[in-house]
C-alpha cells in the first residue's frame, strides 16, 4: 500500500510541474503591460513611462520566460504567489482564508446530494417503472437541466420570501449556508440518483441476492444489508468528482448569496483585472484538485485491492 | 454551471464511460439507432433539439419583430397579441429576442462543442496512431488538463483575456477536449491494433488513407454520442459565465445574458427572468433526454430496465 | 452583471475630489462641545452593496466607501456640495499655499484619547506616505502649531485644499491606528463588529461630542454583491432599508412593499467626443458632426427607457447644485432632430446608400465606447443612443470596455469617437473634474489629464476659465468661473454632451421613520436614521 502511494505521489510532480507551467502562460496572455497596471492600482493614477520601465525592472518583466517561470515556481513553492492588486494582502492568504468557506458550502451540497440521491435511487430501482421510478427519472432530468443561478432565484422566492424560513443571503450562521447548499446538490444529485438507481438494479439481479431473497430476508433488511453496501462503492468512488464539480459552481452561487468563498473572490478578481490572484487561483485550485484526486485514489485503492496493484 | 457540468455529463468519468460505450458501439451500431428511435424520451429530447435549432436557422422569419429594436412606448407589457411573451425594460419584443437568442446560445455550444471535437478527436487520434514519446507528451498535457474542474480553467482564462462571448468560448475548448481526446486515443489505439486494419497496413496502405478510412469512422460515432451528452452542460456553463457578465455582453440576446438583465426586473416582470429560464431548462433537458436515450442505447448494463 | 456598484464609480470620484474657498459662518452649525446624548433605542438593518474595504497600508475599513459613521473628517460636505466645520472649527489662508487650519476642543475618540493637532498630522501624513492624493499633501506639509491648531501647506498651490479635505477617505484618525486592524474615531456611531465580506454592525456612540447623535442604538450594514439579493432581502424583512438600488429597477421596491426615496443629484452621466483623434477616430473633429450629435439626444427618451423615469435630464457634468446660482449659466443643447439633420446636410454630410450619410465617399460610421466605471452603470443607454443618432443617419458601433482599465487603456491611444462616462461628485470642489479632463496637455502633467486633454481639450477658452476657477477665493467666483468653462465645453465646443443628472434611491421598510438621503453616498450621515415604535 505505501509503495502505491508513493507511486501516486511521485506521479504528481510532473502533473503539479504542468499545472504551474497553465497558470504562468496563462498569466502571459494578458493585455497591457503588467507593471504598469500594477502601479496604477498602487498609485492610484496613470504612472509615468519612467515609472513604468523602473517597475518592470523591479519586477523582473523583462528576463527571459524560462528565468521568470523559475522564479515564480521557486516563489510559489515557498507559498508566496504575489499580492492582490485590489486588496494588497498577499495572494495565498486570500485564497487559504476564503477556501474552507466554500468547502462548507460544497460539503454541505454533497451530502445533500448524496441524502437526496440514495434513497430515490434505490427506491427507483426496487420499484422499477412504477411512479416513483418516473418522477424520481423526471426531478433528476429537470434538476440536472435548470441553470443554478435561476433555481436559486427560485429558492430564495420560496424559502425566504414566500415561506420566510432562511435568510436571503449572508455567511454568519448555518442558515445562511443551507440554500447555497441547496442550489449546489440540487445539480449534483441528478446524476448521483442515476448512478444510484443503475448500480442497484445490477445489484438486485446478482444471484446472491437472489439467494438472499430465496432464503426469505425481507425486502428491506436485504436492501439494507446488501444492496446498499454494494451501491456504496460505486457511488463513493464518483463522489470525488461531484465536489470538484461544486467547487467550481459555488462561482455563481457565491455571488447571488453573499457567500463570501474563493469563488464570488476570484469573480471579483476577474472584474477588477487582478492578475496575481486570478493567476494564483489556477495554481491553488489546479492543487487542491490535485490532492482530492489522490485521496480518492487512494481511497480507492483501499477499498478495491485490484486498482493497488495493476496502477490504473 | 460546473456543478451540472459535472452532473449532466456523467461521461466526464472518461475512462469508465468510455469503455462502455466503445464495448457497446461497433457490433451494435443499427441496433442502438432503432433503440433510440423507440426510446420515446430520447425522441422527445430530439424533437425538442431538433425544433430550437430550426428556430434558430429561422429566426429571421418566425421572429415578429428585430430583437433588438426598442419600443419605449411599451415597456415591461405583459403578454398581449402583439408581444406574445411581452416586452422587455426597453420595450423589445421577448419572444423575437427568445428566438434570436437561440442562434447565440445554440451556437456558443455549437462552435464551442464543434471546437472540442475538432481539437479532442485530433489529438487524439495522433497520439493513439503516433504512440511512443509524442503520445506520452500529449497524454501527459491531458493529465495536467484534467486536474482542473473545466469551469475553473475556463473562468482564468476568461479572467486573463477578459470577459466576452469569444474568451468564453476560448476558455471552454481550452479545457474540455481533454476527455475526447482520451476517448478517441484508446479508439484509436483499438483499431490500430486490429487485425484487419494490421493487414490494410501491410498491404501499404498508406496513413492518410488509414486515418480517414479506418481510424475515423470507428471513432465519430462515439464522439458524436459525447458531443450530443455534453452539449447541455456545455449550453449551461457558457450561459452561466453570461449570467455573471463575464461572456455574452447586452444587448446580445443570449439567453443567460437576458435571465441576468431581467433579474432586475423580476418582481414587476418575472417573464424577463422565466421564460429565458425555460428556454435555457428545455434545451438542457432535450440535450440530455437525447443523450441518455444514445448512451443507454449504446450501453447494454444500463439498458437493463 | 452586477448592477451599478459605487464602488466604480466612486473610484473617480476619490481621483477628483473638489476644493472651493472659505466658508461663510453661517454656515457653521451650532454645536455643544462634549455633550452626553440620551441614548436612542432599537437596531437598524441595512442592506449595502459589496464590501469595497482595503487592509492594505492604504486600509480604509470604517470610513470608505461605506462611511458607517464611526469616522469624522474636518469639514462635512453638505447635500448641496458646502463644506462646513466638523472636527476643524476654522480655517484661513495665511500664505499663498498654507492653511492654518483650527481644530475643536473637548472632542475624544471612542477609546477616550482626546482629538488634538498630533492626529491629524498622523493622519496626513498618513495620506502623503501613500502619495498624499489630488490635495497634494507631502511629508512635510502638514505642522502642528499647537495642540489644537495645525498648518497644512500642499506641494503645489492648492486654493481648493479645504473642500477637498473633507472626503471621507480623508477621515481623521487617532496617532498610530491602522484602520485595518481597529477602527476608532470620533463619530456618532462606534464599532461593534466588522464580519468583512458579511456584515458591519456599529452602536451609538454615548459620548458624541456634537449634537448630530445617532439616532437609533444600533446599525448592521449586511453586504449584498448582488442587487436582486438585496432586493429580496428588503421583501423577506431580512433588512429595513437598502441602499444602492439600480436606478433600471427602482421600480421594484414599491412592488416589495417598500417606500422608494430619491435624494438630490449627486452623479452624472455624459458622453464626450473626441476631437482630436487620428483617422478613423477624427470625425468628431468636424464641429457640425458634434453639433449634430449634441441636438439629437433625446434625454427624456433615455431616462423613461433606460432609467424607467428614475434620473433627471443632464444639463452639466457635475451636480447642478455645486454651481450655486451660477448652475443657470450652463444649458444643454435642446433636442431637435431636424435641425440636427440640417446642420449636417449643410456640412456636406449628405444621405447616400441607405439610411448612413456620407461626405466625400466617407460614410458618417462612429464608434461609442461604454465601460466608465463600468459598462453596467450604463445599462441600455449605449443602445438607446445608437437608436437615437442612427435616427439623423449616423451609424454607430458600440464597444463595450470590461472595465475601466481597459477604457483607459483604449482612451489613452484615442481609439473611440464617443466616450460614456458616469461618476459622482463626493466633494466640494466644483472644478476639479472639469479640469483634469479638458484643459490642454501639458509637459509633464498628471498622465491622466493629459490622456483625456489629448483627446477632449477644447483649448484656450476653456483653459482660461477653468484656472480663474481654480485660483479665485470667493466661492460665487469658483463657482461663475466653473460655469463659464462648462458652457465652453457643452455649448461653444460640445465636446461633452450631457445626459443624464443621477440622484440615488433607497428602498425603506415601514420600520423606517426617517432617513434624509445626502446627494453623495459616502457623505451619508447615518444620524438621520430613525426608527418606528
Amino acid at each position: 500500500m505505501l509503495r502505491f502511494i508513493l507511486r501516486r505521489l511521485s506521479y504528481l510532480v510532473p502533473v503539479w510541474v504542468g499545472i504551474s507551467l497553465v497558470a504562468f502562460i496563462l498569466a502571459s496572455l494578458t493585455p497591457g503591460d503588467p507593471a504598469r497596471l500594477a502601479l496604477q492600482r498602487e498609485l492610484g493614477r496613470q504612472p509615468t513611462a519612467e515609472e513604468t520601465a523602473a517597475a518592470r525592472e523591479q519586477m523582473g518583466l523583462d528576463d527571459p520566460a524560462p528565468v521568470r517561470y523559475a522564479r515564480w515556481v521557486g516563489d510559489a513553492l515557498t507559498g508566496d504567489l504575489g499580492t492582490s492588486y485590489r486588496t494588497g494582502k498577499p495572494v495565498l492568504a486570500s485564497l487559504a482564508e476564503r477556501f474552507p468557506t466554500t468547502l462548507q458550502i460544497s460539503g454541505l451540497g454533497l451530502a445533500l446530494a448524496v441524502a437526496l440521491a440514495l434513497p430515490l435511487g434505490m427506491l427507483a430501482a426496487v420499484y422499477r417503472r412504477g411512479p416513483i421510478d418516473h418522477a424520481s427519472r423526471i426531478l433528476a432530468l429537470l434538476g440536472a437541466s435548470m441553470p443554478s443561478y435561476w433555481v436559486a432565484y427560485l429558492l430564495i422566492l420560496l424559502l425566504s420570501v414566500r415561506l420566510g424560513w432562511l435568510p436571503v443571503a449572508g455567511s454568519t450562521t448555518w442558515r445562511h449556508a443551507i440554500m447555497p447548499a441547496l442550489t449546489l446538490g440540487i445539480g449534483g444529485s441528478a446524476s448521483l440518483m442515476r448512478l444510484t438507481r443503475a448500480e442497484m438494479l445490477e445489484t438486485l439481479g446478482q444471484d446472491y441476492i437472489r439467494t438472499a431473497r430465496a432464503k426469505g430476508l425481507t425486502q428491506r433488511t436485504m436492501i439494507v444489508r446488501h444492496a446498499l453496501r454494494n451501491v456504496m462503492i460505486p457511488i463513493s468512488t464518483v463522489l470525488g468528482m461531484r465536489f470538484a464539480g461544486m467547487l467550481g459552481g459555488a462561482v455563481i452561487v457565491e455571488t447571488i448569496f453573499a457567500w463570501p468563498g474563493i469563488g464570488k473572490l476570484v469573480v471579483d478578481a476577474i472584474f477588477d483585472r487582478d492578475y496575481p490572484m486570478i493567476q494564483g487561483f489556477v495554481i491553488f485550485m489546479g492543487t487542491v484538485f490535485l490532492v482530492i484526486n489522490l485521496i480518492v485514489d487512494i481511497g480507492y485503492g483501499l477499498i478495491d485491492p485490484r486498482i493497488r496493484l495493476t496502477g490504473r | 454551471m460546473a456543478q451540472q457540468t459535472a452532473a449532466t455529463s456523467p461521461l466526464r468519468l472518461p475512462q469508465r464511460e468510455a469503455a462502455r460505450l466503445d464495448d457497446a458501439w461497433r457490433p451494435k451500431r443499427f441496433a442502438a439507432f432503432r433503440a433510440v428511435v423507440r426510446d420515446r424520451s430520447a425522441v422527445f429530447g430530439l424533437v425538442i433539439l431538433a425544433g430550437v435549432t430550426l428556430m434558430a436557422l429561422a429566426a429571421n422569419l418566425i421572429a415578429p419583430y428585430d430583437p433588438t429594436a426598442l419600443d419605449p412606448t411599451s415597456n415591461l407589457a405583459g403578454s398581449s397579441r402583439e408581444h406574445w411573451l411581452g416586452t422587455d425594460n426597453l420595450g423589445r419584443d421577448i419572444f423575437s429576442r427568445l428566438v434570436h437568442g437561440a442562434r447565440w446560445t445554440l451556437g456558443a455550444a455549437g462552435l464551442a462543442a464543434a471546437g472540442i471535437v475538432i481539437l479532442g478527436v485530433t489529438i487524439g487520434i495522433v497520439a493513439g496512431y503516433a504512440g511512443g514519446l509524442l503520445d506520452d507528451l500529449l497524454m501527459r498535457v491531458v493529465d495536467v488538463l484534467l486536474a482542473f474542474p473545466s469551469m475553473i480553467l475556463a473562468l482564468a482564462v476568461v479572467g486573463m483575456l477578459g470577459p466576452s462571448l469569444t474568451n468564453v468560448l476560448i476558455g471552454m475548448v481550452a479545457v474540455w477536449w481533454v476527455d475526447y481526446a482520451r476517448v478517441v486515443r484508446g479508439l484509436t489505439l483499438r483499431v490500430v491494433q486490429n487485425d484487419y486494419v494490421l493487414s490494410a497496413h501491410c498491404c501499404g496502405c498508406g496513413r492518410r488513407r488509414m486515418i480517414l478510412r479506418h481510424i475515423l469512422p470507428n471513432v465519430i460515432p462515439s464522439v458524436i454520442v459525447l458531443a450530443t451528452l455534453e452539449l447541455g452542460a456545455l449550453m449551461l456553463a457558457i450561459s452561466g459565465l453570461s449570467f455573471l457578465g463575464l461572456g455574452a455582453q447586452p444587448p446580445t440576446p443570449e439567453w443567460g445574458t437576458m435571465l441576468s438583465d431581467g433579474r432586475l426586473f423580476f418582481l414587476n416582470a418575472p417573464q424577463l427572468m422565466m421564460y429565458p429560464g425555460v428556454a435555457i431548462t428545455l434545451v438542457v433537458l432535450g440535450c440530455n433526454l437525447l443523450g441518455d436515450g444514445l448512451r443507454d442505447a449504446l450501453d447494454p448494463r444500463q439498458r437493463v430496465r | 452583471m452586477r448592477g451599478i456598484k459605487a464602488r466604480q464609480i466612486d473610484r473617480r470620484a476619490l481621483l477628483r475630489v473638489a476644493g472651493a474657498t472659505g466658508v461663510s459662518a453661517a454656515l457653521l452649525r451650532p454645536v455643544v462641545a462634549g455633550a452626553a446624548q440620551e441614548a436612542p433605542s432599537g437596531s437598524a438593518r441595512v442592506g449595502v452593496s459589496e464590501d469595497g474595504y482595503r487592509t492594505d497600508e492604504r486600509a480604509n475599513v470604517g470610513f470608505y466607501p461605506l462611511n458607517t459613521g464611526i469616522f469624522e473628517s474636518l469639514v462635512h460636505l453638505t447635500p448641496d456640495y458646502q463644506i462646513e466645520p466638523l472636527l476643524a472649527e476654522a480655517w484661513e489662508l495665511v500664505a499663498p499655499s498654507t492653511w492654518r487650519i483650527t481644530l475643536r476642543q473637548g472632542v475624544i475618540f471612542h477609546d477616550g484619547s482626546v482629538f488634538d493637532a498630533k492626529a491629524v498630522k498622523y493622519t496626513m501624513d498618513r495620506i502623503a506616505a501613500n502619495g498624499g492624493g489630488v490635495m497634494g499633501i507631502g511629508e512635510e506639509s502638514t505642522v502642528i502649531v499647537d495642540d489644537h491648531t495645525v498648518e497644512i501647506t500642499p506641494t503645489y498651490v492648492n486654493m481648493r485644499l479645504m473642500q477637498q479635505i473633507g472626503h471621507p477617505n480623508n477621515s481623521i484618525l487617532p496617532e498610530g491606528l491602522n484602520p485595518a486592524e481597529q477602527r476608532i474615531g470620533t463619530g456618532p456611531f462606534r464599532e461593534v463588529e466588522y464580519v468583512a465580506g458579511d456584515h458591519y454592525t456599529v452602536a451609538a456612540n454615548p459620548d458624541y461630542w456634537g449634537e448630530d447623535a445617532a439616532g437609533v442604538g444600533e446599525i448592521t450594514f449586511r453586504f449584498y454583491p448582488d442587487p436582486t439579493s438585496r432586493l429580496l432581502a428588503l421583501q423577506a424583512g431580512d433588512v429595513d432599508l437598502i441602499i444602492d438600488v439600480p436606478r433600471q429597477s427602482a421600480s421594484q421596491v414599491e412592488a416589495v412593499g417598500a417606500t422608494l426615496r430619491t435624494g438630490p443629484v449627486g452623479a452624472y452621466e455624459a458622453m464626450y467626443v473626441n476631437i482630436n483623434g487620428a483617422e478613423p477616430y477624427d470625425l468628431g473633429g468636424d464641429p457640425a458632426v458634434r453639433e449634430a450629435i449634441s441636438m439629437a439626444i433625446d434625454r427624456q427618451q433615455i431616462i423613461d427607457s433606460a432609467w424607467q423615469g428614475f434620473a433627471e435630464p443632464g444639463t452639466t457634468m457635475i451636480p447642478p447644485a455645486i454651481l450655486g446660482d451660477s448652475a443657470s449659466l450652463v444649458s444643454a443643447p435642446e433636442l431637435d432632430v431636424e435641425g440636427a439633420k440640417q446642420v449636417l446636410e449643410a456640412a456636406g454630410w449628405v444621405a447616400g446608400d441607405g439610411d448612413v450619410r456620407a461626405k466625400d465617399g466617407r460614410e458618417l460610421k462612429l464608434t461609442i465606447i461604454n465601460g466608465y466605471g463600468t459598462a453596467a452603470d450604463h445599462g441600455s443607454v449605449p443602445e438607446l443612443l445608437q437608436a437615437q443618432l442612427k435616427a439623423i443617419g449616423v451609424n454607430v458601433e458600440i464597444v463595450q470596455t470590461p472595465d475601466t482599465a481597459t477604457y483607459e487603456q483604449r482612451l489613452a491611444v484615442g481609439e473611440g469617437d464617443l466616450w460614456l462616462e458616469a461618476g459622482s461628485q463626493n466633494d466640494g470642489n466644483p472644478c476639479f473634474l472639469p479640469d483634469l479632463l479638458f484643459s490642454s496637455p501639458v509637459e509633464g502633467g498628471d498622465p491622466e489629464s493629459t490622456m483625456y486633454g489629448r483627446a477632449f481639450a477644447p483649448g484656450e477658452a476653456f483653459d482660461t476659465a477653468i484656472t480663474a476657477a481654480r485660483e479665485a477665493e470667493e466661492v460665487s467666483d469658483v463657482q461663475k468661473a466653473a460655469a463659464e468653462a462648462m458652457n465652453v465645453v457643452i455649448n461653444e465646443e460640445r465636446v461633452v454632451i450631457p445626459l443624464c443628472g443621477f440622484y440615488r434611491i433607497i428602498g425603506a421598510s415601514s420600520a423606517v421613520a426617517g432617513f434624509d438621503l445626502h446627494a453623495s453616498g459616502v457623505n451619508q450621515r447615518w444620524t438621520s436614521l430613525t426608527l418606528n415604535g
